[in-house]
């Protein structure tokens, strides 16, 4: 390993479907320790980048490199052992386990990077994400906020390098999203896990990222801090539609 | 801390290993006629069946109609062994038998990636496909007329000791399967095997596994089960009444748990022994009406039907308590 490699990269990934071009010719840097925010309109590839370097689907040309060592083309759980792991924007929970044993099934292949027994490194888990008091409850009694506290504790389990976030934050409300952004804050903080964030709910992502990346139509249309990104014309463009600012006849 | 559940609690470990002991001592301290002797033995050999699906159709949800053709497999590769001009010790057979059936179920390999009902009705085909190969393969299992094996009053006797040990080492395996991370990892492919594959789970590698585990058991118990009846023909060993047996077994007793593949066994074969005897077209129709009734109102089988009778019984308990307390 070497300085000048990032933790992960992807180099001109891309995936068709048909003939469409979810995800077309993407780079993407992920530094140790950092936040990165991918944002963009609906239907510009978010997820689907997110599934090529999770390893949940193969992509149609390019590669992820973690460490400059080349991690495509290998199926999911795979890539979790290599330090990647993601949640669902829509939540998934083992609803036939107890909270405690949906995060254990994550800790079973954390071992790898931690020490203890599974069962220790959920209960751990849950301590931080602030969900030990349900440890012996089934998912289903859990409000919406605790099942995305549940999701990201059971990724949390793997002992990651790397955790992609689709969507965490959306659908809760004001105080509960600021819980959920503090604790994405002490996961890259306490447990020096990198972030890669796609969020819509705007304030999260421009307060939590130190980069933010623009998806739109498959391409990566900008990337930079939050600032550079939200004064950038082509990311007004994409969300706004052209003319935005002119006068309009 | 979380309070976890030891692989094998006490509260089920001591009655059970009682329960062992006890059927061990029966015919030795108490006596059995040969009648009672065979039924017993039987449901043991059943129970072992009925459990070794269960790691599929319970923990894993893949719920297989095929299961007939490993025990067929393992109960004639048993036969054969025993029968060979070199007569293999019947454990020996019984045991390679159950190996042959273990290294046939690798074959499930591609059907494992269907899930639900596009597993279960591929498994159909595998199983009437093997009964038809086997049947028309006479070198080995000697065609429709099946094959006799040396009758030996004695082992028929040891058998049940036999049978015993298999169950106890099967409902032991249960637990520890259920119980330890395997067993965790195996209900969360059941739950969402995408999901379980995005934490880590290599669903490939472990639904073989259980496959492998699962099916030479059952061939072991056709082993036995072999040398239990000294003749066997294809279309019992590996016919379509047998797969489903360990279907309906598990699904009355209580599919997913352990006591309720034990329990199923009982009462299939107890029914069948009863039903069998004095009214043959009446138990097919009977099962057929308890299945009903069961996916209708109790999905958990007899087991679930136990929790509510104990739930209620503790409720009323506690109401009493209660009126009794207030002044």
């Amino acid at each position: 390993m070497t300085t000048a490699d990032p933790l992960l990269a992807t180099r001109a990934i891309s995936k068709s479907f048909g003939g469409l071009k979810a995800v077309d010719g993407v780079d993407l840097e992920l530094r140790e320790g950092e936040i990165l925010g991918v944002i963009g309109p609906n239907g510009a590839g978010k997820t689907t980048l997110f599934s090529l370097i999770a390893g949940s689907i193969p992509p149609t040309s390019g590669e992820v490199l973690m460490r400059g060592f080349r991690v495509s083309r290998r199926p999911a759980h795979k890539l979790v052992r290599a330090g990647v792991v993601r949640t669902h924007q829509i939540v998934r929970p083992f609803p036939n386990l107890t909270v405690a044993e949906n995060v254990a099934v994550g800790a079973i292949h954390g071992m790898w990077r931690a020490t203890g027994t599974p069962r220790e490194r959920a209960a751990e888990v849950l301590e931080f994400v602030g969900l030990a008091d349900r440890a012996l409850d089934l998912p289903g009694t859990l409000t919406l906020a605790g099942r995305k506290r549940l999701e990201l504790a059971r990724a949390l389990a793997t002992v990651p390098l790397v955790l992609m976030l689709d969507e965490v934050i959306a659908g809760l409300n004001p105080a509960e999203a600021m819980r959920l952004a503090a604790l994405i804050r002490r996961i890259r903080d306490e447990r020096g896990v990198a972030v890669i964030m796609i969020e819509h709910v705007m304030p999260a992502v421009m307060s939590l990222s130190d980069r933010v990346a623009v998806l739109d139509h498959g391409k990566k249309i900008a990337e930079g801090t939050p600032a550079e990104v939200v004064g950038n014309p082509l990311v007004v463009e994409a969300y706004l539609g052209k003319g935005h600012g002119e006068a309009r006849p | 801390m979380t309070r976890w559940p030891a692989i094998f609690p006490p509260r089920a470990a001591i009655p059970f290993a009682l329960v062992v002991v006890a059927l061990a001592l029966l015919p030795v301290l108490v006596g059995v006629t040969p009648y009672e002797r065979n039924l017993f033995t039987l449901t043991f050999l059943m129970i072992s069946g009925a459990l070794a699906w269960n790691w599929m159709g319970g923990y894993l949800g893949q719920v297989s109609f095929g299961h007939a053709a490993l025990f067929g497999l393992g109960g004639f590769v048993a036969a054969r062994l025993m029968l060979h001009a070199n007569p293999t010790p019947a454990p020996i057979a019984w045991f390679l038998g159950g190996v042959a059936a273990g290294i046939f179920s690798l074959g499930a390999h591609p059907m494992l990636r269907l899930r639900g009902p596009y597993f279960s009705i591929a498994t159909i085909g595998v199983g009437e496909a093997s009964r038809l190969l086997f049947t028309y393969w006479e070198e080995f299992t000697g065609g429709a007329s099946g094959l006799s094996l040396p009758i030996d009053i004695g082992m028929k006797a040891l058998l049940y000791w036999w049978a015993l040990g298999l169950m106890a080492l099967v409902v032991v395996a249960s637990f520890l399967i259920r119980r330890s991370t395997l067993g965790l990892q195996l209900l969360a492919i059941k739950a969402d095997v995408d999901a379980a594959a995005d934490v880590g789970v290599n669903a490939t590698f472990y639904q073989d596994l259980v496959m492998v585990l699962s099916g030479a058991v059952v061939g072991l118990t056709g082993g036995l089960y072999a040398s239990f009846f000294a003749f066997i023909e294809p279309s019992d060993m590996f016919g379509f009444d047998r797969s489903i047996a360990f279907v309906l077994m598990s699904v009355i007793g209580g599919v997913g748990t352990i006591l309720g593949p034990v329990l199923g066994a009982i009462v299939f074969v107890l029914l069948r022994q009863f039903l069998l005897a004095s009214y043959p077209q009446l138990y097919l129709g009977l099962y057929g009406l308890l299945l009903i009734l069961i996916i209708l109102f109790e999905p958990l089988g007899l087991t679930g039907l136990g929790l509510r009778v104990a739930r209620a019984v503790r409720r009323r308990r506690a109401g009493a308590r209660r009126v009794v307390a207030s002044p």
